[in-house]
C-alpha cells in the first residue's frame, strides 16, 4: 500500500515535471490560478465579508511559499508567446528583478506563517503580502482587454 | 490702468481675486491628484490609502460644484462660463492679435480648461469606485461589487488609461499659466496662492467678493454627505 502510494506520488511528480517542461505557460497559470483561489478567503476577511479563519490564511501563505519556489523556472525564454498568456515581454528584459519579486513573495509568506497568529496580526501583515502581488502585476502582467 | 502699467508704476495696491475656500480647493486637488498616483505606485500594501484619496477628491469636486453657485464672485460658474465663440474671440485676441485683455478671474478660454479638468478628474474618481484589480483581490472600489466582472475590467482599464488624459490637461494648464506669468506678466499663479492681484482695469470684475465662511463650511459638509451617502445609496460601503 505504502509502496503503491509512493509510486503514485512519484508518477505524479514526474508527470507534472514533464508537463511543466512541455507547457510552462499552462503550468505557471495553474499555480497562479491557485494563488488567486487561495487568496479569495483572506481577501474577503480583510473586507470584513467573511469571518477570520487562521487555517485558510495559513493555507494561502503555504500556497504562495510553495508556488514562489516553482514559478521562476516556469518563464523560460521560449514561453514569451504561443499559448494563452498574460505575461508581458518585459519579464524577459529584466529577469533578475522579476525573479527577485517571486523571492520576496516567498520570503514574506514564510515570515508571515509565523507572524500571523490572530486577526490583528492578519490585518496588519496580510495587506503587505498582497502588495507583493501588485508590485509584480503592475509591471509584468497584461491587463485584461 | 492695465496690469502691466500697474506693475511698472510699482502700484502695490492689491485686490482680492480668489477667496480662501477656492484656493484651498485648488491646491488640495493638485496634492490629491499627485497622491492618487503615488498611492497607486507605492501603496500596493495599503489599498485604503488610494481609496480614501479618491473619496477626498470626490468630496473636493462636489464642494467645488456647490461653491460654483454660492462661492466668491470669481468662483461662480455664472461669472466665468463663456460661450465657445467668446472663448475663441478671446484666444484670437491674445494669441494672434496680441491684444492685452485682462481678467481678474478665469478668462473665457481658461474657463473651458477649468471645466475640462473638473470633469476629467470627476470621471476618473467615479470610475475608480467601480474598478478593481484583475482578480478583485488586492484593491476593489466600493461599488465594484455591484457590477459584473467584465464591467469591472472595462472600468479598470478606463481608470488606468484616463489618468493620461488628466496628465495632458494638467500639462497644458500649467504651461499656459506659466506663459501668462512670464509673457503677459499677469501673475495668475501667485494670485491662486496669495488670493490677490494688482488693482487694474479688468474686464470681468474689479475686485472679488469672497464667499461666506459659513457657506464654505456648509458646502464642505454637504459634499461629504453627497459622496459617502451616494456610495452607500448605490450599494457600496466606503468605510471598509
Ligand atoms: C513576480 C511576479 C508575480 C507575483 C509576485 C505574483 N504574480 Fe500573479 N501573475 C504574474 C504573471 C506574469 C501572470 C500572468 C501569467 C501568464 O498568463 O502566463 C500572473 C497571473 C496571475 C493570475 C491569473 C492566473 C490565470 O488564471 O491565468 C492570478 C489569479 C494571480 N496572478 C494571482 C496572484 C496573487 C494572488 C499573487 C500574490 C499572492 C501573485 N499573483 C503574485 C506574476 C506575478
Amino acid at each position: 500500500m505504502k509502496l503503491k502510494l509512493l509510486a503514485g506520488a512519484t508518477l505524479l511528480v514526474a508527470a507534472s515535471a514533464v508537463y511543466a517542461q512541455n507547457d510552462p505557460i499552462a503550468a505557471r497559470r495553474a499555480i497562479l490560478k491557485g494563488f488567486g483561489d487561495a487568496t479569495k478567503a483572506p481577501a474577503a476577511m480583510l473586507k470584513g465579508e467573511e469571518k477570520f479563519d487562521l487555517a485558510k490564511v495559513q493555507t494561502a501563505l503555504k500556497t504562495y511559499s510553495d508556488g514562489a519556489k516553482k514559478l521562476p523556472a516556469l518563464f523560460p525564454d521560449n514561453s514569451k508567446t504561443g499559448g494563452d498568456t498574460a505575461a508581458l515581454p518585459k519579464i524577459w528584459e529584466d529577469k533578475t528583478r522579476f525573479e527577485s519579486l517571486y523571492a520576496k513573495l516567498g520570503q514574506d509568506a514564510a515570515a508571515n506563517m509565523t507572524a500571523i497568529v490572530d486577526e490583528a496580526s492578519f490585518k496588519r501583515e496580510f495587506p503587505k503580502q498582497l502588495g507583493d502581488c501588485k508590485a509584480c502585476h503592475d509591471d509584468y502582467r497584461a491587463k485584461k482587454q | 490702468m492695465n496690469v502691466r502699467e500697474a506693475l511698472k508704476s510699482g502700484s502695490s495696491q492689491k485686490v482680492l481675486a480668489w477667496d480662501l475656500p477656492t484656493r484651498i480647493f485648488k491646491w488640495g486637488l493638485v496634492l490629491l491628484v499627485a497622491d492618487a498616483w503615488i498611492s497607486n505606485k507605492f501603496g500596493g500594501s495599503m489599498p485604503a490609502w488610494h481609496k480614501w484619496n479618491g473619496y477626498a477628491i470626490l468630496v473636493l469636486i462636489v464642494f467645488r460644484l456647490l461653491w460654483g453657485f454660492v462661492g466668491g464672485s470669481t468662483s461662480r460658474f455664472a461669472a466665468f462660463a463663456a460661450s465657445p465663440s467668446r472663448a475663441l474671440v478671446y484666444a484670437r485676441d491674445i494669441f494672434i492679435a496680441g491684444r492685452a485683455r485682462r481678467f481678474l478671474g478665469h478668462n473665457p478660454a481658461g474657463a473651458y480648461m477649468i471645466f475640462a479638468l473638473l470633469i476629467a478628474v470627476a470621471l476618473q474618481a467615479i470610475a475608480g469606485l467601480y474598478s478593481a484589480d484583475e482578480d478583485r483581490l488586492i484593491i476593489e472600489g466600493p461599488l465594484a461589487k455591484t457590477i459584473s466582472d467584465s464591467d469591472v475590467d472595462r472600468m479598470s482599464s478606463f481608470h488606468a488609461s484616463w489618468f493620461n488624459v488628466i496628465l495632458v490637461l494638467a500639462a497644458i494648464h500649467i504651461a499656459v499659466n506659466l506663459l501668462y506669468g512670464f509673457i503677459k506678466r499677469d501673475p495668475v499663479i501667485q494670485a491662486m496662492i496669495s488670493g490677490s492681484k494688482p488693482r487694474a482695469n479688468y474686464e470681468d470684475q474689479q475686485e472679488a467678493r469672497p464667499g461666506a465662511p459659513l457657506a464654505a463650511l456648509a458646502c464642505g459638509l454637504a459634499a461629504i454627505v453627497v459622496v459617502f451617502g451616494g456610495i452607500f445609496a448605490l450599494g457600496g460601503n466606503p468605510l471598509r
